[in-house]
């Protein structure tokens, strides 16, 4: 029984066809090139998607004259296996050495017309071990993510460049190069043990987050796509979090990525400009999300181990604590940062810390944490750099200096959005100069 | 039972153009083996296309449409014999007497699907 | 009241390059589609055709079976619609807002013939 909150993450933002639930064919893909690949191997992996997607375009051919069946899911597991059946046997070298393989295709489910509760426990374990083996320190994380949204998120190659904003070549290249990867390096899905099982799961949340962010970093009316990756990101982490590798790390990234996707609604106004967290109509945050959120945050209270996952997740806490903007817990906030910057430092976490400090004890001393801590040289070229301090400046009362703060971030890489964000401080810092 | 639909893609001779005397001979020969269907158990339905009708199709988003289809662009499907048998050999059976091969036509045996695999 | 049927004619190969979320939308505009003519009252009848069938034809006076029809160049017939509208007019009508003629199929529409004393 999956809770309010987790269903939204289980199901994703889409419109309804009558007895298909939201992205049942995507997932449905993944769950069963995973079933396939555990069975053939991982070096057919290309087998297992031809078969999957022979038996998607077999229920598109013949559903809409028949209907939807009773179980959809279920249909699309016997064809693909089926697909997969026909061409093991024509390969009668396979076929002969692997007659275990051969049985367990042609196993009949005794009736597809109802889901079948084991068979559902195994495709959300293979599931994961693809996602698993996605990440296997043999597959640098620019393979991983393409891949993993490919084979486990079923997402096609033109829904993945949009996504990550590249073009279709460098996806389709990226996809060879990380199968040939898998052939060459003959990896697995075993699942590690021990040390590397738990490098592998900090790889795959690495990966998972990195899936998010790529969502995140999107506004609403860019691309609808980018959105559904958060979604993807939150259904990959509820999977591992509710298997036997979840631990409170994992729950703390959940939460985290919860609290943002709370924030979704909220982060751009009907002419699609871009609305500031201090700015967000909170009425608009999801709340189904929010409560989520805060249980995911308490059971990665558990145990000893304090990641960076946990203190943003905390972060993120804090800001939803609060009724509106005014009432925000800043102490807090700037007591977390500074257990953000000793577990995980960057000059981007430095600069987030910055605005906190500028709530807490003034822009002036923030300009001058800004100036010591923050290495100029590496975030020279991030736009948020030069408009933190412009901010800060024109809280100052220095106008001028803003404005040229806020032109050097205008020549910044930035997206549309954000681009007219800068353009109004620009304009409002013109007017009071 | 599988059920299979025999379609008849059309010759001079199902699209009338051997003239009325011959015409008849031609309607005969398709009645009797319509018979030979029923008698045999397996017939579930037929139906004939008329020869006139529209093509629909879309290029750069716009909707053309023409009267068609013509022979010319490739062979023009003419109607059909539904039948319920338990395999292909058994529909290929059932159409070896038909007069449609002799008068050089070609027959599709196609198995229709309306029922959820398994 | 006239029958016609409205015969989809699709390139299997065209599906390929399609993300699942792209079927599963496709499958939702087809079902819609559909529910729209059975919700008007017209629709009397539908059948999907599984590819490769049997081809027969007839020289030299042998039967020759061979396996097909196969895409390469041509279209496939892929199934029908039947409907019961006032005439060709009405029934291509129903036929512009048929997500299929958007995925590049033609469609192809035929009246089907009532034959006396049958």
């Amino acid at each position: 029984m999956t809770e309010p909150g987790a269903q939204s993450v289980e199901s994703g933002a889409h419109a309804e066809v009558e007895g298909l639930i939201d992205n049942l064919f995507r997932r449905s893909a993944g769950q069963i090139v995973a079933y396939l690949t555990r069975l053939l191997g991982p070096e057919n992996l290309e087998l297992a998607e031809e078969s999957v997607q022979e038996a998607l375009i077999k229920a598109l051919q013949g559903w809409p004259y028949s209907g939807v069946p009773n179980n959809p899911g279920g249909w699309l597991f016997q064809v693909a296996k089926n697909t997969a059946l026909d061409a093991v046997r024509r390969n009668s070298n396979f076929a002969s050495k692997h007659p275990e393989i051969v049985a367990e295709l042609d196993r009949k489910a005794a009736s597809t017309d109802h889901v079948d509760a084991h068979l559902e426990e195994q495709l959300r374990d293979d599931e994961l071990r693809m996602l698993f083996m996605c990440c296997h320190p043999a597959l640098s994380p620019n393979l991983s993510v393409p891949l993993s949204l490919k084979i486990v998120g079923g997402f096609g190659v033109g829904e993945i460049t949009r996504a990550l904003l590249s073009n279709e070549t460098t996806i389709a290249q990226r996809l060879v190069r990380a199968k040939r990867q898998i052939r060459e390096s003959n990896i697995s899905l075993e699942l590690p043990s021990g040390r590397d099982l738990s490098q592998r799961l900090d790889a795959v949340l690495e990966v998972v987050y990195l899936i998010f962010n790529e969502g995140y970093a999107a506004f609403s009316g860019e691309n609808l796509i980018r959105s559904e990756l958060c979604f993807e990101a939150m259904r990959l982490g509820k999977l591992v979090a509710d298997s036997s590798l979840g631990s409170p790390k994992v729950h703390a990234l959940l939460s985290l990525m919860a609290f943002q996707a709370a924030r979704l609604p909220a982060r751009v106004d009907s002419e699609g400009n871009m609305v500031l967290l201090e700015y967000q109509d909170r009425q608009l945050w999801d709340r189904q999300l929010v409560a989520f959120a805060f249980r995911e945050l308490e059971q990665s209270a558990e145990g000893d181990e304090i990641t960076s996952y946990h203190v943003q997740a905390a972060l993120a806490s804090v800001h939803a604590h609060g009724e509106d903007e005014a009432s925000t817990d800043w102490v807090t906030i700037l007591s977390l940062y500074d257990q953000l910057i000793a577990l995980a430092p960057s000059p981007i976490v430095a600069l987030n810390r910055a605005v906190a400090v500028a709530k807490v004890h003034g822009p002036e001393q923030a300009m001058r944490e800004i100036d010591e801590v923050v290495d100029q040289g590496a975030l020279k070229s991030y736009y948020l750099l030069h408009a933190v301090r412009g901010r800060l400046l024109r809280q100052m009362g220095k106008a001028a200096d803003a404005a040229a703060n806020f032109r050097s971030a205008l020549e910044c890489p930035c997206s549309e959005p954000e681009r007219k964000f800068l353009q109004k401080l620009l304009a409002d810092c013109e007017e009071g100069a | 039972m599988p059920k299979f639909m025999i379609l008849i893609y059309e010759t001079d001779a199902t699209s009338g153009k051997l003239g009325p005397e011959k015409q008849k001979a031609v309607l005969d020969k398709y009645a009797e083996w319509n018979k030979s269907l029923r008698d045999k158990g397996v017939f579930t339905g037929s139906e004939r296309l008329s020869s006139a009708g529209r093509v629909l199709r879309k290029a750069d988003q716009k909707l053309r449409i023409h009267d068609g289809p013509y022979a010319e662009s490739k062979e023009v499907f003419g109607g059909y014999w539904a039948i319920e048998v338990g395999s292909f050999e058994e529909a290929v059976e059932c159409c070896r007497n038909s007069p449609h091969l002799d008068y050089g036509g070609t027959l599709e045996i196609r198995e229709i699907t309306t029922c959820p695999v398994n | 009241m006239a029958k016609f049927l409205l015969l989809l004619y699709d390139n299997p190969a065209d599906w390929q390059t399609f993300s699942p979320e792209e079927m599963q939308q496709a499958i939702g505009k087809y079902m819609g589609w559909a529910q729209k003519l059975a919700q008007k009252g017209i629709l009397v009848g539908s059948d999907k055709l599984q590819d490769n069938g049997r081809v027969v034809r007839k020289s030299a006076n042998q039967v020759r079976v061979s396996d097909g029809p196969y895409a390469e160049s041509k279209e496939v017939f892929g199934g029908y619609f039947a409907i019961e509208v006032k005439d060709y007019d009405a029934a291509v009508a129903e036929c512009r807002d048929c997500p299929h003629l958007d995925y590049g199929g033609t469609i192809e529409v035929r009246q089907v013939d009532v034959i006396p004393g049958r």
